[in-house]
């Protein structure tokens, strides 16, 4: 029941062969080559494989192909920047908030999201924002440090 | 020639878990200096997210004076690096850097001489400062390293008397240095073992045996009775089906083919009783063991029996999970004998030798790749996977990619294992502690690689005992007369090393001991613990925590006010993690001290802050270890707090995050550090030793919060709230305001043909329809219809493009693809089988081919069908087929219905026969039936209403069908019209509910919000369209929308509940009430929906993609029966029809009836409190599952 969709990912379009009820991120990491989003569960339930479709962070290995073609962009974790730059990723690399840094993709791209919905969040917002988003290695300390600057509550320079 | 600089070590017969078969020596590559600059290190132990590949690199950089920019570190590649075991027990800056160490010391004294040849200089004048060379008299003022190397090759083996330099000459060592892996990791472009991708790679599954987590016992690789290849002989790319054993794969084309064919695959095993740990600690008592006393001091037990105060204490420890972020994934290639595999391993060597025995390979034959992979803090899938990709690779000669599913990961990760630790102990007459007789008892070993145990290439009926069990169990306090005594056993439930090993419950033994008895003896514990810790970096680490911390003396016990809901305590504890073979090696030290707030109400317990002090030595890189610290004390609170496997009757209970939650970041304590400053002492292992003390400070904080002591972890709400209700008296809880209950106005409204009796008829109609409707009555009811002649199947161009057009809205209307498309099958092809409690009964093919389809009906024989149940050839069709409603069809929609179905594409396909009970299987008692309950009557619209009422009456009533769900239906399967129209009824096994006031929804189904149900699949009032009406509203897609929006304004007619304010206050008083119940329920069912369901189901955050179905607002909630709740967890909603909806995954084979049981139980109490609980939960849920999936 393979069929022909078209998808928008990080600005470019790319026509996909595949079963409309694959998940996303399969297509995602085999059709596209794209490592950003992660499989973690295949169940929404930790995050690891989020992405944004168009600006929201959906959890692409609950999100079905068909689904995916009706939005207009969908951006993953390479598509947030060429080169690190987005102002969630630099606080990351500022907080240095990666431990094995497997769930590290959903952190950034839902953080973006939420940022971009919620530009002024206190620390609360942001933690219940990650909630969802589960990380193993308790680098939680560092990522809320990340968050906290990405959302200009903290300077990238205040220490630890 | 390129120029390069090796230092090399002959490698050494490997030790411990790889050695194994004929050992084949080689040089070993420490450190190696390339021609263009790049320095190399190699190391046999492998970052697991701790960050050691920067903190080895800050060591070669040191050793060598190199910019560390140059450094990389190869780690875990089994024929780059040396076999230096497996990375466990914080060692590799303990132990394995060392060689590497002086490797790099010795490379740079090799550097300089060379450098001294080239430049003419002595030797002592040169140095190296970030790689450049400096002091020399000539023009080399930018000499890097490689240009040292130009041109020449050095290679010299490791000198072990090369001096390295002292801690005081360190200029990168014992600074912060951001991480190298960062960069990468945040922008997409590290290649973590899931990302590898290599030439004609295939994708690969295993389906595991049913004994869920074990990996020894008579059953393991024996329990295999068929596997059927015909059953997924149908999925598109599948390559092969492999079997060896108990191990049984899949490999495919592409991923999701691999995942379809795993989930198609019949296997059938053998039935298997596992051992019963529904108990664990039980278990682990009555587990046989080997004694073994590591610590007999004084006389223990005559100073027992002297004792002036006597305390015997027991302290229990769950099976908890490793609980990889990423489920494990392997990539092997075979090719020609030889075999790569890319690995997530913790231990290469091992996993190569493991593979090896699998293969009958010699294990120069097998080359182990190590990439980064999730976190694994000890030993979970990670090599188990490696084992499956390599069968899997082999049997189809093409490099195969093998994912674990999360479930796979969840149920055989090897365990942390259960831990049973007892006491026996007290003080003498000055409350001094003289005697301490402790036994542990740890059923654990290293878990052997499952594909050996399950091919039964490792005999597996008995498991093997390995004594890990005495990790810091020998007590830290000076007790005079103590005696330890390790229980060597083999594991029960599969299990291995998790981070702490055996040393965390053991020390949660110690330290909640020592804390007791210095309450017995009414001192301060920190000044009691001070008193027996010989140990005097210990005593000062101890200090220094509790001062930061803000220690105040506890002399007295807790004084807790029974009244108070939230208890706030302060509780410390220290350990000294001792790891490796005993009597092992010491790592860091550590001490915490943790505040708790422990709700009285809920019985949930959070650590608000922890104080935690470490003292490692030298530190290598301080913000390296100040971040492991931070992952050790959220991790160990999480697993103090909440975590625990459980077992059922089959095997782990646990098989995804639901039903083993993790904190997450709302629950995180603020964590204050103490690292105490020690650059002039050796570095100590930091990746575990702040979890150690965590479990005992936690405890002790909360004895001094409320009391009561804790002496089995997990601290979970239900737990606590049990004992401190017996120890308190039960918190009165605040009542649930109830909603006010919706208020009907006017009189029930009436279908357009309810009155239809003779005298509506001709009280509406006039005689001669009335007439003419007997006479078509009439002729229904006959038992016997003569077949009308086929006709020559329809020709293109036949119909206009005009009336196909308008057939395929008055198909969408009448939803007919929803029955007659078969699950997978082409549309309209029929197939479908519809369960009715008469029998099944599958339905027939709509499109035209002349065979097996309608191709040879003339319009007069499909009008006939679709308004008297009578088919072409005569026989009577059974009103599962809705030609009681299709019977009001216009003669203009039925001609264009007819056009359509005619010029769909024909497809022939046999269709299983429908097999009813007596009497139904007689076709012609059909007629009785329809003298019964069948008119054939048109619609005739109702004078009194509108336009568009009318509309969606002929709709709803009509080609929609509505009704035939929706009206409950007589003993004979009829709808009761007259009296319970839209009542509620059912489709598939599904509760169709209500449409009328009769709807058990909180909030009246308005026009607008069926308006949105139907055409979008969800309304935010009430939730999406599931079940069997997710593809009705598929199938309406092609309806216009004024049409919707008239079936919506004539269904909401019937519900004329309102609510006293408006609906959107109502709204949110039913959202935020349900938030306020949810805060005083803490327990399993909260855990499952807080982990498993809340993140699609909460909340309606503006940055959250897709529709967010509000259970507290969804009918199914608040109905007499939970089966559709069931059913929808049961089986998920992988078609929603909403088109930005999640696919709901199934839990089916995630959660047991009774998890199930308890979410359900949850959401009812939570979000519907007026409505009572549901009874008999567990048992209604087997049973639903019985019934298989719809």
């Amino acid at each position: 029941m393979a069929a022909s969709v078209f998808l928008t990912v990080n600005g470019c379009r790319h026509a996909i062969t595949a079963a409309g009820n694959t998940p996303l991120l399969a297509i995602l990491r085999n059709d596209l080559g794209l490592n950003g989003p992660k499989y973690g569960c295949g169940l929404g339930a930790c995050g690891a494989c989020t992405v944004l479709m168009d600006g929201k962070a959906a959890r692409s290995c609950v999100v079905s192909l068909n689904a995916a073609a009706k939005c207009k962009n969908i951006v993953t974790l390479e598509g947030l920047s060429p080169d690190g730059s987005d102002p969630v990723q630099k606080a990351v690399v500022a907080a240095q908030a990666a431990q094995c840094g497997y769930c590290l993709n959903g952190m950034v791209m839902t953080l973006r999201a939420f940022l971009d919905a919620n530009p002024h969040p206190d620390e609360d917002a942001l933690k219940a924002a990650l909630r969802y988003n589960l990380c193993r290695c308790g680098t939680h300390v560092e990522i809320m440090r990340a968050a906290r600057i990405a959302a200009g509550l903290e300077k990238e320079d205040s220490g630890k | 020639m390129t120029g390069v600089l090796q230092i090399f070590r002959k490698s050494l017969p490997p030790k411990g878990l790889s050695a194994r078969g004929e050992f084949i020596p080689r040089d070993e590559v420490l450190v190696q200096i390339e021609e263009n600059g790049q320095v190399l290190g190699f190391c046999g132990h492998v970052d697991l997210g701790t960050g050691i590949a920067t903190s080895l690199a800050q060591i070669v950089a040191e050793e060598l004076d190199a910019d560390p920019k140059h450094v990389r570190m190869v780690l875990g590649h089994t024929d780059r690096t040396p076999d230096q075991g497996a990375t466990i027990a914080s060692e590799t800056i303990q132990v394995s850097s060392r060689p590497l160490r002086r490797a790099a010391a010795q490379a740079r004294k090799l550097l300089l001489k060379r450098a001294a040849q080239l430049t003419n200089s002595p030797v002592e004048s040169l140095s190296f400062r970030d790689g450049k060379l400096i002091g020399s008299q000539s023009q080399t003022a930018d000499w890097g390293m490689g240009d040292i190397v130009r041109g020449v090759q050095i290679r010299e083996e490791l000198d072990d008397t090369t001096p390295v330099k002292s801690p005081s000459e360190y200029r990168l060592v014992g600074r912060s240095h951001p991480r190298v892996d960062i960069p990468d990791k945040v922008t997409g472009r590290m290649v973590y073992v899931h990302d590898v991708r290599v030439d004609g790679m295939l994708h690969g599954r295993v389906i595991r045996p049913p004994y869920a987590g074990y990996d020894h016992g008579p059953f393991v690789g024996r329990s295999l009775l068929k596997v059927d290849r015909a059953s997924v002989a149908h999925i598109e790319g599948l390559v092969d089906v492999v079997v060896i054993g108990d191990f049984v794969g899949v490999v495919a084309e592409r991923e999701e083919q691999a995942i379809a064919a795993a989930e198609a695959l019949q296997v059938t095993w053998a039935p298997i009783a596992v051992p019963d740990l529904s108990d664990p600690i039980e278990a682990v008592r009555a587990n046989p063991y080997e004694p073994r006393v590591v610590l007999d001091r004084g006389d223990v037990d005559a100073t027992l029996s002297e004792l002036s105060h006597r305390l015997d204490r027991e302290y229990h420890w769950p099976y908890q999970m490793h609980g990889s972020i990423g489920p494990s994934c392997s990539v092997a290639s075979w090719h020609e004998g030889h075999l790569k595999v890319w690995s997530g391993t913790q231990n290469p060597h091992m996993l190569q030798a493991d593979i090896a025995l699998l293969m009958d390979l010699p294990v120069t034959n097998v080359t182990v790749i190590r990439h980064e992979a999730a976190g694994c803090y000890g030993r979970n899938c990670a090599d188990d996977v490696g084992g499956d990709a390599a069968l899997l690779s082999r049997a189809v000669g093409r490099p195969v990619r093998v994912q674990l599913s999360r479930a796979q990961e969840h149920v055989w990760e090897p365990k942390g294992a259960a831990q049973l630790v007892r006491i026996q102990g007290g003080l003498d007459a000055h409350g001094a502690p003289v005697a301490y007789n402790l036994d542990t008892s740890y059923p654990s070993n290293v878990s052997p690689l499952l594909a050996l145990v399950l091919t039964g290439q490792v005999p597996a009926e008995v498991p093997t005992v390995a004594q890990m069990g005495d990790r810091t169990s020998i007590p830290p306090y000076d007790y005079a007369n103590a005696r330890v005594t390790v229980k060597d056993m083999p594991p029960l439930a599969r299990a291995s090393w998790f981070r702490g090993v055996s040393a965390l419950p053991n020390s949660f033994a110690h330290d909640s001991y020592i804390d007791e008895l210095a309450a017995e003896a009414g001192v301060d514990p920190l000044e009691y613990r001070l008193r027996y810790l010989p140990d005097t970096r210990a005593a000062e680490l101890l200090k220094a925590t509790a001062a930061k911390a803000g220690w105040e003396p506890q002399t007295q016990p807790p004084q807790v006010d029974p009244k108070e809901r939230i208890l706030r305590g302060r509780g410390l504890a220290y350990a000294l993690y001792v790891h490796g073979p005993f009597p092992g090696k010491p790592a860091a030290w550590s001490a915490w001290v943790a505040d708790v707030a422990v709700d009285r109400l809920t019985g949930e317990v959070s650590v608000t802050r922890a104080v935690v002090g470490q003292d490692a030595g030298l530190m290598i890189n301080p913000a390296g270890i100040r971040h492991q610290l931070h992952g050790n004390v959220v991790q160990s609170t999480s697993r103090v707090l909440t975590e625990q496997v459980t077992f059922d009757k089959t095997g782990v209970e646990s098989k995804e995050w639901g039903g083993y939650p993790i904190i997450q970041f709302p629950d995180i304590p603020e964590i204050n550090p103490v690292l105490m400053d020690r650059p002039e002492e050796p570095p100590l292992g930091a990746g575990e030793s702040t979890s150690v003390p965590s479990a005992a400070a936690i405890a002790n904080a909360i004895y001094a919060a409320t009391g009561v002591r804790f002496r089995d972890v997990p601290f979970t709400p239900e737990k606590v709230k049990t004992r401190l209700d017996e120890a308190l008296g039960p918190l009165e809880r605040p009542s649930v305001v109830p909603l006010a209950p919706l208020s009907s106005h006017g009189e029930t409204a009436r279908p357009a043909m309810a009155s239809q009796g003779w005298k509506g008829l001709l009280r509406k109609a006039g005689l001669g329809a009335a007439l003419a409707v007997v006479g078509s009555a009439l002729a229904t009811v006959l038992p016997w219809r003569a077949p009308i002649a086929p006709v020559a199947p329809p020709v293109p161009g036949m119909f206009s493009a005009e009336i196909i057009a308008k057939g395929k809205q008055v198909a969408a209307a009448g939803d007919c693809a929803v029955c007659h498309t078969a699950p997978g099958g082409k549309e309209n092809a029929g197939g479908f089988a519809l369960e009715t409690p008469f029998g099944t009964i599958y339905s027939t093919n709509l499109t035209p081919d002349p065979k097996t389809g309608i191709g040879q009906w003339s319009y007069a024989a499909f009008e006939r069908a679709m308004r008297e149940g009578i088919s072409r050839d005569g026989r009577h069709l059974y009103p599962a087929f809705p030609y009681t409603a299709f019977a009001k069809t216009s003669d203009a929609d039925m001609q264009a219905l007819y056009a359509y179905l005619m010029s769909q594409e024909p497809v022939e396909q046999k269709l299983p026969k429908t097999s009813l009970k007596f009497p139904y299987n007689l076709r012609f008692s059909m007629a009785g039936w329809n003298t019964l309950f069948h008119s054939t009557a048109p619609f005739v619209p109702d004078q009194n209403r509108s336009e568009q009422w009318n509309r969606g009456a002929y709709l709803a009533e009509g080609l929609g069908h509505c009704s035939a769900c929706h009206t409950p239906r007589n003993a004979l399967g009829a709808e009761r019209w007259k009296t319970a129209y839209l009542a509620g009824g059912e489709a598939e096994g599904w509760v169709a509910p209500a449409l009328s006031s009769l709807s058990r929804s909180p909030l009246p189904w308005s026009e607008d919000d069926l308006y949105a149900y139907l055409r979008t699949g969800f309304s935010p009032n009430h939730g999406p369209a599931g079940g069997p009406m997710a593809p009705v509203v598929h199938a309406m897609e092609d309806l216009p929308d004024e049409d919707v929006r008239a079936i919506a304004h004539y269904i909401a007619s019937f519900d004329t509940r309102h609510t006293a304010e408006a609906a959107p206050a109502l709204r949110q008083q039913i959202l935020a009430r349900t938030a306020d119940l949810q805060s005083m329920e803490k327990g399993e069912g909260a855990r499952i929906y807080n982990s498993g369901c809340a993140v699609c189901h909460e909340g309606e955050g503006a940055h959250l993609y897709g529709a967010r179905p509000q259970l507290a607002l969804n009918s199914n909630v608040w109905a007499d029966t939970p089966d559709n709740l069931i059913r929808v967890v049961l089986d998920g909603a992988p078609s929603p029809a909403h088109q930005a909806a999640n696919m709901m995954p199934a839990y089916r084979n995630l959660l047991s009836d009774r998890q199930i049981a308890e979410v359900v139980a949850f959401l009812r109490r939570t979000m519907a409190p007026e409505k009572g609980e549901w009874s008999d939960l567990v048992a209604r849920v087997a049973r639903i599952r019985a019934e298989g999936g719809h």
